[in-house]
Formats: C-alpha cells, structure tokens, sequence
C-alpha cells in the first residue's frame, strides 16, 4: 500500500512505479469490462487458438483430397463410410469399447460402493486408487507386457502352479485387461462421488420399510447414484473408442481400432485428409453420446464450477 | 410380490451376513489389481536376465548403470523437462485467470470459457491431436517445439482449473471484503489476500499439470515433428521396436517421480480434486 502512495522514504523511482500501478489499477475500476477482458481474455485466447479452431480447421480439411488445399470433396466420407473393412473397424471398437465401459463400470461401482459403505480408511484406499492414475500411460501398458507375454510373469506363475501357459499377449482379453487397468481409477470418482453425496437416510428409510439389502441397492442406492453412473461411463466410453495405444501395444494383429487407422493415416500413409474425416466421425460419436449422456442426467460438467 | 420375496429373501440374508466381508474382497482385490503390475515393473527392474526372464536368477542393479550411461534415455529427459516447465508455467498463470475470471466475473462467454476449459478432456486425445498437427503445422506454421509446449498447456489447463478453482470457491471471502474495506484496490488485494490463500491449490494444481505434461505421449507423439523425443515417446519406440530390460528402469524412475508429485499435490488439497484426468 505504500508503494502504491509513494509516500514516506520512497525514491522517485519506487514513487512513479507506485504511480503507474494506481493509475493502471484506478483504470480497470473505472472500466470493468476491460479489467474481465484483461484477465478472462488470454486463456479465452488461447483455447479458441489452440484447441477449438484446430478441431474447425480439421473439419474443413476433412472435406479436401488428397492434399491439404486441394480441392472440395466428399470423397473422404464416401470412401470411409462405403468400406466394409472401415466399418468392420468401427463396429468392432464400440463393441470393445461397450465391453471395457461395462466391465470398468460393475468394478469400479462395487469398489466404490465398497469403500464409502464399508470402509473408514477412504482417503487412503482413494489414493490407492489413484495414484497409478497419474502414472505414465504407456508405462502401464508396458507394464501389462511383462505380466502377459509368453513366458512372462503370469506364465511363469501359472507354471510354478502346475497350470498350462495363456500366453495373452496380443489378444482380445489382453486389450481389455489393459484398458480396465488404466480406466478403472477415472471410473471410480465420480461413483465414489455420487454415493458420497447419497443421503444415508434414504437407506435407512428403506430399510425400516422391510427391505432388504439388495432390494435397497437396486430401489435407492442405485437410481439415485445413477448421475455419476453416467459421468463415470462417459469419461471411460469416450478415451476407450479414441485408443491407438493400448490395442497396437497389447492387441494381435486383428485388433484393429479406429483410433489405430487415423494413427496409420498421419503416421504411415499420410493421408491427412482421410485421417481428419475418421476423426470427424468420431468426434460426431462422441458428441452424440455425450449428448445422451446429458439427457439421462450425467453432469459432465458440474465438476467446473457452479454454473449450469 | 410374496413369492418373489420367498425368492429373494435367502439371497438378501446371505448378503447382510457377509457384506463387509465381500466389501474388504472387492477392496483387496481391485487394488491388487491395481498395484500387482507397478511392483512387477519394480522387481523386473533387478532382474538380471531382463524382460524375458522370470522369475529372475540373480537381482541386480546393472540395468540402473545401464541406463545412468544411455545419452538417448538422459537426452529424452532433458528434452521432456524443456517442454514441461515452461508448459506448466503457463498453464497455471492461464488456469488461475480462468478460475478468478469464471469465479468473481459476470461476463458473457463466461460458460463458454469454463466449457473450451473443460472440453480439451472429453475430445479424445487423437481427435485433438491431429487437429493440432494440421492447424499448427498446416496453417500457422509453428516450430515443433512451440507447436508441442502449446499443446501441452492445452492438455493440462483443465485439469490445473479443476484443482484451482474450487480452492477459490471455498476460501473466505470476508478476508477480500476487509481487504477492500481497508482500503486495497483490487489488485493489491489478489497480491497480498487472494493469492497467498489460494497459493496451496495453484501448486497442487500445477505439480499435477507437471506430471501429466511429464507423461503426456499422444499431442507429443502427433505434434512433434522428427527432432529429439520426450521420454514417453522414447519409450513407446523402445517398446514398439526394441525392448530392453532398460525400459524397466526408466518405468521406475517416471513412477517414483509421478507418485511422489502426486503424494505433494494430495497434501496441498483434497484428495477427489485429482480424479479426473
């Protein structure tokens, strides 16, 4: 506050920055918008640059051929959505992607279940479950090669056991061990929290009305849990239909995901436009499930803040 | 009704008698789960023989020396950090502007700034990264290097607003009021008040954003063009072309480092506010 007075044993120099300080804070005071601008206006900046007109952009050039600037076409959609090998690819990434939201969904709510209803030690256990969350994603794939390669380290128990080798590696059940290890923990939050927020009168209500635990699960606990239920099934459906990591590094050779063909497009075939036309298609997916996800009450963005 | 009850009814017995015990199962069990393959990562770390052989015959610490002499692990390490700290300085001055705009102004596009804020987590990570390339590369012609910090700030903002915002939202806010009331103009009073109270959850915030530019492969693996890679990318061609038991080590050193900022971040605020990533 003294330097902004400049008063007392401030030299000139400290006194004229002290100046400039009040003459710039009396400045946004007098001009409110300017001061919201000066602050929200970067990051606004910033995000549209950066991350909304690179997505436009991949939409315009989703609708050129060949080359990027070439001329416009529907070719690129036409050639995706008239191959039966591409939407082979399509059907069997939502079939993947519906078994891992699944699998992830009855883990994850019964973990959470688990620890709210049952368990004093909750902050402990939720760290537990987190902290390999903010692990390396490719470490914990790489990790699950270890365990599932022939001869790894699940072989090699089940042979100190006397049991025969699985030999998982590059398989349908390695993709999904792989992707229920790395969604679990992003599932289990908002489950723990909605049946956090549950009001444990309800349980006691049904329960002095004779029902029993099961019943109470299914009537109560259940539907009125049924927000995070969602939210925690939208943020594992969507990471899981946009994967190229986990199927090339723990699926064989047919476990071919869409994520995987716009990789091969940028990385191998340069067919940009081709590839933004794929990651247009998905992105409709993704919009369309979110979309549905609101409407049956998933509050995928109650999490940022009170506003609606 | 009564005969589904007389169905029911043993199922709901046996389910009062042994629900805690299923609950601590379910508990051990999925955080075995969870666990089981870092430990494996960590003892594989030792083995001599590697990858390929386990049980090992002998532990030791040759793999450590191996990769303390690999100038491409060490380089791909320096590279990531030259990407990751300037990325996490940004973010986090962008975050906080964002939390304190969203939280204390009333502007139009105020929800469409916390939505571009949050969106950058529900796209999926390729759509967005291949928009980046051709946008960065096609149309503003940035460096790589630029091209692949930008990206990283886009990646971690969300999650550094997160973490920032409700330590906003929660603090007292009487303690600006008196601030104001004695005399402070706005700016004095986010210094001197505002920051130093929000101050644990912008670090929570931006060790968190650290650690997930630190980790971050698909906008590196997308936006950066051929020159050095960042340790994730080194390591995805390592296990793509050429495992070696090496990998393992660098495994353990990216873990102890994640777990170590995250066990920070957790100290410095709740822990739910790391969950969503």
């Amino acid at each position: 506050m003294a330097e902004a007075s400049g008063e007392g044993g401030a030299s000139d120099a400290g006194a004229r920055a002290g100046d400039r300080t009040a003459a710039l804070t009396s400045f946004f005071r007098d001009h409110p918008r300017l001061r919201t601008l000066a602050v929200a206006g970067p990051p606004y900046a910033v995000l549209l640059l950066f991350f909304a007109i690179p997505l436009l952009a991949m939409l315009v050039v989703s609708f050129q051929t060949g080359e990027i600037g070439g001329p416009w076409t529907l070719r690129n959609y036409m050639d995706f959505l008239g191959s039966s090998t591409y939407l082979t690819v399509v059907w069997k990434t939502l079939v993947i992607s519906v078994q891992v939201t699944f699998i992830v969904a009855v883990i994850g709510y019964a973990l959470a279940y688990s620890i709210v209803r049952f368990s004093r030690r909750t902050t402990l256990l939720l760290l537990l479950v987190i902290l390999p969350f903010w692990t390396s994603y490719i470490i914990r794939m790489y990790a699950w090669i270890n365990i599932l390669q022939s001869d790894g380290v699940l072989d090699s128990t089940l042979n100190m056991l006397g049991l025969p080798a699985v030999s998982l590696l590059y398989s349908d059940p390695a993709v999904l061990i792989g992707f229920t290890y790395v969604w679990l923990p992003l599932a289990v939050l908002p489950f723990y929290a909605s049946l956090t927020n549950l009001d444990g009168d309800l349980i006691e209500a049904s329960k002095d009305l004779g029902a029993g635990p099961v019943r109470t699960f299914l009537s109560v606990t259940l539907p009125m849990t049924i927000n995070g239920v969602v939210t925690g099934v939208i943020l594992v459906f969507i990471p899981t239909f946009g994967s190229f990591i986990t199927p090339r590094l723990l699926g064989g050779t047919n476990n071919i995901m869409i994520g995987m063909v716009i990789e091969n497009q940028f990385k191998s075939a340069f067919n940009w436009p081709f590839g933004a036309a794929i990651g247009m298609v998905i992105s409709v997916v993704v919009v369309a499930l979110l979309v549905l996800g609101t409407r049956l009450g998933g509050g995928l963005f109650a999490t940022g803040g009170e506003e609606a | 009704m009564s005969a589904a009850d007389g169905l029911t009814r043993p199922v709901e017995r046996f389910v009062q008698a042994y629900a805690s015990r299923m609950a601590a199962a379910v508990i051990a069990l999925v955080i075995a789960f969870l666990w089981v393959p870092i430990a494996v990562l960590v003892f594989m770390s030792f083995a001599d023989g590697g990858v390929l052989s386990f049980p090992p015959d002998q532990l030791t610490l040759r793999w450590y020396r191996v990769f303390l002499s690999n100038d491409a692990a060490l380089d791909a390490i320096v590279t990531t950090l030259t990407i990751s700290v300037p990325a996490t300085a940004i973010s986090v001055v962008l975050s906080t502007a964002i939390a304190y705009a969203v939280d204390r102004y009333v502007f139009p596009g105020r929800s469409w700034l916390q939505l571009l804020a949050t969106l950058p987590i529900i796209v999926p990570l390729v759509v967005t990264g291949v928009a980046m390339v051709l946008f960065f590369k096609g149309a503003l012609g940035l460096p790589g290097y630029v091209s692949v910090v930008v990206a990283h700030v886009v990646r971690t903002i969300p999650f550094a607003t997160l973490v920032i915002l409700p330590t906003l939202l929660t603090f007292d806010r009487g303690l600006e009021e008196a601030s104001k009331d004695l005399g402070a103009d706005e700016l004095q009073t986010f210094r001197q008040v505002t920051l130093p109270n929000i101050f644990p959850g912008i670090v929570a915030g931006g060790l968190l954003a650290f650690t997930l530019s630190f980790n971050e492969f698909v906008f590196t693996y997308f936006v950066k063009g051929s020159g050095d890679p960042t340790l994730p990318v080194y390591i995805w061609n390592q296990i793509r072309y050429n495992v070696t038991p090496e990998v393992n080590v660098i495994s353990v050193v990216f873990l102890v480092l994640a777990v170590t900022m995250v066990l920070v971040a957790v100290s410095l605020t709740r822990v739910e506010l790391l969950a969503r990533r």
